[in-house]
């Protein structure tokens, strides 16, 4: 076992949770009655475990949080949207919302699939701190909260809807966002206070800290429209999307952008 | 809105047309002050004139307030409808900060002249900064009046980014951040500013022991011909040697000897600890049947490394073996009248007189045996308001986080 590569594991995991998650997805829109949707829910459930019980496997074996690689972060990113979604249909029983989000957690599963990870034990000494784990996960749970409220917008922007079928999904955008940004907020203080123990100041417009900030500045764009135009559906569901654009720039898009050479932040693939 | 596309631009109420023409503007005066000034960088007066500045400027914001009110424009300062076109021109800004690279060399004169390599430091970033303080400002007061339990997390939002905004901008003149280059056994009380100037401190710092941690080493396989590392599906492969066995590219490793620190004699590893001596591992790697042993050794500044060569295409080498903690034991010394022993890592500075020391790297070309600690040393006075306003901030965020969206729809304060 010792001189297994850890992630060899992975495909088992991750098609068992895949095949969870297809199924409860499919059992959610095709059928309306109770115990098809109960059994859903704990088929989305089975799935979301399997990836806590590899990802804790992973975190003893490499002896380092698993948050450092791209891939790392792809499974947090699946394990929390997934959760999401069952809770937001546990919450509101929006049926299509946990399907997309089990969607998109299969979508993440696959890039993983296709791009096995050689994992690194190595942490530079910067990283470890105890403001590592708490920004991170602060970060990601943001993510997959604001990941699932521009599934609303998409929802929105494809599926012309009424009037009367929106008022519902976009309370729910506004919870997520609201619930999302909060998290966010946190993410980019405890990095900034965590940045002060390392390096001494609390801000330096690092790549990843200027694209951070720029995708804060979006959804505080999207609060504020909302805020002033209650009724305005249609630009406030743009706001929502460009700024997931914003947001998937800021995790993936800056490792390829000549700004951020040398960033402490670019994840190593 | 229908009579929003007929009213005439500056006709009372103003909207998100006015607020967009204000932040245009600003920007535009910004960029033309730049580049008038020949793209200078620019710097906040020190204390106490920052001080001065920071306080007549709430002296005249609050009284702007409470003289005009009532005043339509007060209105829409304090309303979305100016404060959108605002977020949206510092969002701008800070976008340039995210294509553009920053405190670099400037690579055009256009760039230079607009200053888009140092744009903190720039008149258009100063300026809308100056704008969103006020919008701020006045938005705090506008919701303050009458005062409201209702609107805590309002003024902790908005309230808490004004003070960070402000005492960031002020403090910037006063913050020292300075290098120093500490020898194991010798005193330094001078250091380096940014544009490597020596500043002479309060503080005499003495290098008692310079300590680093390593990893184990990792290996990999590099291709003979071009010496380069190996690419697996794109990307390099690494293995850590901590364990017996494993597994690179199809070879298979087992690691028959680990060395921590070894010296070369003959044609084997043995243990040494002396400066310079490095990590060795005898090593025997298996493929289709063929087995090769030998050592492998990641070398120093004073011995070469050594590769084993597995065929005529490949060889298996050991790469430098990265730090998983270096620190630093010191004896500091304060014109106060202090003498204290600490030791300082990353991530662990020590505060003293109200300096913070910081552990910042070491001679890596010497790597574990360097005698020379790098250490940052910063002053920064107004950090208290800071994390004052990130606290305010946090408290803000957690309101969000409990209560949400109001359950109005933001009908009731509408601006
Ligand atoms: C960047 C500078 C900002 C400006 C200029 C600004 C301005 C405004 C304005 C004018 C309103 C409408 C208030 C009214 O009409 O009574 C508002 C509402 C709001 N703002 Fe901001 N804001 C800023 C930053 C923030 C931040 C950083 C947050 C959150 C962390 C935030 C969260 C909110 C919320 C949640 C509301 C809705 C009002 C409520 O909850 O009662 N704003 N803001």
């Amino acid at each position: 076992m010792e001189e297994l590569n850890m992630w060899l594991d992975f495909p088992i995991y991750a098609s068992v949770a895949i095949l969870c998650w297809l199924a409860a997805s499919g059992l959610f829109l095709s059928s309306g009655k109770k115990v098809m949707n109960q059994l859903a829910a704990g088929l989305s459930f089975t799935g979301t475990a399997f990836l806590l019980i590899f990802i804790t496997i992973l975190w003893l074996h490499i002896q380092r949080p698993p948050m450092r690689t791209l891939g790392e972060t792809r499974l947090w990113y699946a394990i929390f949207l997934s959760g999401i979604g069952l809770a937001t249909y546990l919450r509101w029983k929006y049926k299509w919302l946990v399907s997309y989000s089990l969607g998109l957690s299969v979508v993440f599963l696959i890039i993983n699939l296709q791009h096995p990870e050689t994992y690194d034990k190595t942490l530079m000494p910067a990283l470890q701190s105890p403001w590592f784990i708490p920004h991170v996960i602060v970060y990601i749970f943001a993510y997959a909260l604001l990941g699932a409220s521009s599934l609303v917008a998409l929802r929105n922007l494809f599926f012309k809807p009424t009037e009367k079928t929106i008022t519902g999904p976009i309370q729910m955008a506004d919870n997520l966002v609201y619930l999302g940004f909060s998290f966010l907020t946190f993410g980019l203080l405890f990095g900034a206070l965590w940045a002060k123990e390392a390096w001494g100041h609390y801000w330096t417009w690092d790549p990843k800290e200027t694209w951070a900030f720029i995708t804060w500045m979006f959804y505080l764009v999207y609060i504020h429209y909302r805020f002033r135009h209650p009724s305005e559906h249609k630009r406030a569901m743009t706001i929502l999307a460009v700024s997931f654009a914003i947001l998937l720039i800021c995790w993936f898009g800056v490792n390829y952008l000549p700004s951020a050479q040398n960033s402490v932040h670019v994840y190593s693939e | 809105m229908s009579n929003e596309n007929n009213r005439k631009t500056w006709a009372q109420p103003w909207s998100y047309r006015e607020g967009t023409i204000v932040t245009a503007a600003i920007l535009l005066l910004g960029f033309a002050l730049q580049a008038a000034g020949g793209g200078i960088v620019l710097r906040v007066a020190a204390f106490p004139w920052n001080l001065v500045a920071g306080l007549v400027f709430l002296a005249l914001l609050i009284s702007a307030f409470v003289l005009w009110q009532k005043h339509q424009v007060m209105k829409w300062l304090g309303g979305v409808k100016a404060a959108l076109p605002a977020i949206l021109g510092f969002t701008f800004l800070v976008l340039l900060m995210g294509f553009v690279k920053q405190d670099v060399e400037p690579k055009s004169a256009l760039v230079r002249l607009l200053g888009l390599t140092h744009l903190v430091k720039t008149w258009p970033f100063i300026l809308i900064n100056l704008y969103l303080m006020i919008l701020l400002g006045i938005v705090t007061l506008r919701r303050l009046t009458p005062f409201s339990l209702k609107n805590a997390g309002f003024f902790l939002n908005h309230f808490g980014l004004f003070l960070v905004l402000f005492s960031t901008a002020l403090g910037s003149s006063d913050m020292q951040r300075l290098r120093m280059n500490c020898y194991e056994d010798q005193t330094e009380w001078r250091a380096m500013d940014n544009s490597g100037k020596t500043v002479e401190l309060p503080v005499a710092i003495k290098l008692l022991n310079f300590n680093i941690d390593e990893f184990r080493p990792k290996v990999t396989i590099i291709d003979n011909q071009s010496g380069q590392i190996v690419l697996n599906k794109g990307k390099n492969q690494f293995e850590l040697l901590d364990r017996n066995a494993l597994d690179l590219f199809g070879y298979h490793v087992d690691v028959e000897q680990f060395l921590e620190s070894s010296g070369k004699v003959g044609d084997a590893y043995f243990p040494v600890n002396e400066p310079g001596s490095a990590p060795s591992a005898k090593v025997k790697v298996t493929k289709d049947g063929t087995e090769i042993s030998g050592w492998v050794c990641s070398g120093s500044y004073v011995n070469q490394p050594e590769a084993l060569k597995l065929n005529e295409t490949h060889s298996l080498v050991m790469l430098p073996a990265e730090p998983r903690k270096f620190s630093s034991e010191l004896h500091i010394q304060t014109k106060s009248g202090k003498n204290i022993k600490t030791t300082i890592e990353v991530n662990r500075p020590f505060k003293v007189d109200g300096w913070t020391i910081y552990q910042l790297s070491y001679d890596t070309e010497m790597g574990r045996w360097s005698n020379l600690s790098v250490l940052e040393l910063v002053r920064d006075p107004w950090l208290p308001v800071v994390y004052f306003g990130i606290f305010l901030m946090m408290a803000g965020a957690g309101f969000l986080f409990i209560y949400g969206k109001p359950k109005n729809g933001g009908t009731e304060h509408v601006a």
